[in-house]
């Protein structure tokens, strides 16, 4: 373990005292909700995330007020309550999410192309790692806004993530597996692509192709395929040895 | 922090509770109120990890590691009093602190994995710093954001480390 001395070197992050209540708090969405929302936006409500997202771009979350955003897109005030209900939080939440449906949809052609398991992952990942890596406004909002930002990705929070990345792999890797395993292979395919989007590594390097296949090939389709392994003579066995010489 | 969270936090209070002058936290802490609070996050994230490495540092292989570690670290993140209420109440301020940990809870994790790898039998075409990495990372996932695994069940946990884990790390004796 790191002495405290270590760890608190690295921690010098930017600290806005005016946002520490209300970011990330309120109730999660029910399981399905926000990833469903999301197939079922309108054209206007696509206008509204984007206009958001240009407005963000500009100014950061917190200095975008929702006249701002209706200006852009040219709606309403009403309109933009009316969609977006929760207020900025909230809208930071759908922004993201329209954000990773949209980017999902414009590799569906190859997704849909891929022959195998491997080509489907190692095509989804590189594109989802390429587009993290080249996304500046993502990028930016990050480095400024973390407070506005990360909670999205953290604990509870991730489970909206999970959803949508079901939602959006479920037609892709129902191809390959078996309906039961799609849910926690979505959930495993999004916790690679967010940890290595996030912190990423000269190993996993979407630059270059032939790393992320290594990636699929060695860890990520026997973790997908791999029967499962329930059967209590294994728990046995690895809980008691005694029981294996009797 | 515990009782009054991280944003009402002040240096006086932190003096005060100490016992200590203000001149004495600057002192020590010249950042100030920022620094410390990073040295109080990662002051408790260094002692939940050295907790949950007395919970399973006796386990006897790498599986069984993962396995007992995930439980427990989920049941210590869940009981927190402190990380749960700041994640209530405040997590715009909390997550962005663990976020910037993170990276050595990843080097400290895998530096442990590291070691469990040298006495497996890993799969063909494994290289252990990278299996070591991502198994790190994914441990860290799992714990925070379990997802569908019901981490209270030990066997689904027995099923998640031996699938999804390590299906492509290490030669896992066949059941039965």
């Amino acid at each position: 373990m790191h002495s405290v001395s270590d760890v608190t070197q690295a921690t010098v992050i930017h600290d806005r005292l005016e946002v520490g209540e209300g970011a990330g708090a309120g109730p999660v969405a029910p399981v399905g909700a926000w990833a469903a929302e999301y197939l079922a936006a309108g054209d206007a409500e696509r206008r509204l995330v984007e206009a958001a997202l240009r407005c963000f771009a500009r100014w950061g979350i917190r200095k975008t007020s929702v006249d701002d955003i209706a200006r852009e897109a040219g709606v309403s005030r009403a309109t933009v309550y009316r969609v977006v209900p929760g207020g900025k939080d909230r809208l930071v939440q759908v922004v993201l999410c329209h954000e990773a449906g949209r980017l999902f949809h414009t590799m569906d052609a190859e997704l849909s192309a891929a022959e195998t398991l491997e080509d489907l992952l190692v095509t989804g990942i590189r594109g989802l790692l390429l587009v993290a890596d080249g996304h500046d406004v993502l990028r930016t909002l990050i480095r400024d806004e973390p407070e506005l930002v990360l909670p999205h990705f953290a604990f509870h929070q991730l489970d909206r993530i999970f959803d949508l990345a079901d939602t959006l792999a479920r037609p892709h890797l129902s191809r390959f597996l078996p309906p039961e395993d799609v849910r926690p292979a979505a959930e495993l395919l999004a916790r690679v692509v967010l940890t290595y989007a996030f912190r990423p590594t000269p190993w996993v390097d979407p630059h270059d192709p032939d790393s992320v296949r290594r990636l699929v090939r060695t860890y990520l389709v026997p973790a997908l395929t791999s029967p499962s392994v329930s059967e209590p003579s294994l728990s046995d066995r690895t809980t008691d040895p005694a029981q294996e010489s009797t | 922090m515990e009782r009054d969270g991280l944003g009402a936090l002040t240096v006086e209070e932190v003096a005060r509770e100490a016992g200590v002058a203000r001149a004495t936290v600057y002192r020590t802490f010249p950042g100030g109120r920022d620094e410390v609070v990073g040295a109080a996050v990662a002051h408790a994230v260094a002692g939940f990890f050295a907790d949950l490495r007395r919970d399973i540092g006796d386990a006897p292989d790498l599986a069984t590691l993962l396995e007992r570690g995930l439980v427990a670290a989920r049941r210590r993140l869940e009981s927190h009093a402190a990380l749960q209420r700041a994640l209530q109440e405040e997590a715009g301020q909390i997550v962005p602190r663990l976020a910037t940990v993170m990276p050595l809870v990843i080097d400290g994790v895998r530096a442990e994995l590291t070691s469990r790898l040298a006495r497996e039998r890993l799969r063909p075409g494994v290289v252990p710093d990278q299996a070591a990495d991502l198994l790190a990372r994914l441990f860290l996932s799992l714990i925070g954001s379990p997802g569908s695994w019901d981490l209270d069940d030990p066997d689904a946990a027995r099923r998640l480390v031996r699938g999804q884990l390590l299906a492509g790390v290490v030669e896992l004796d066949p059941p039965g």
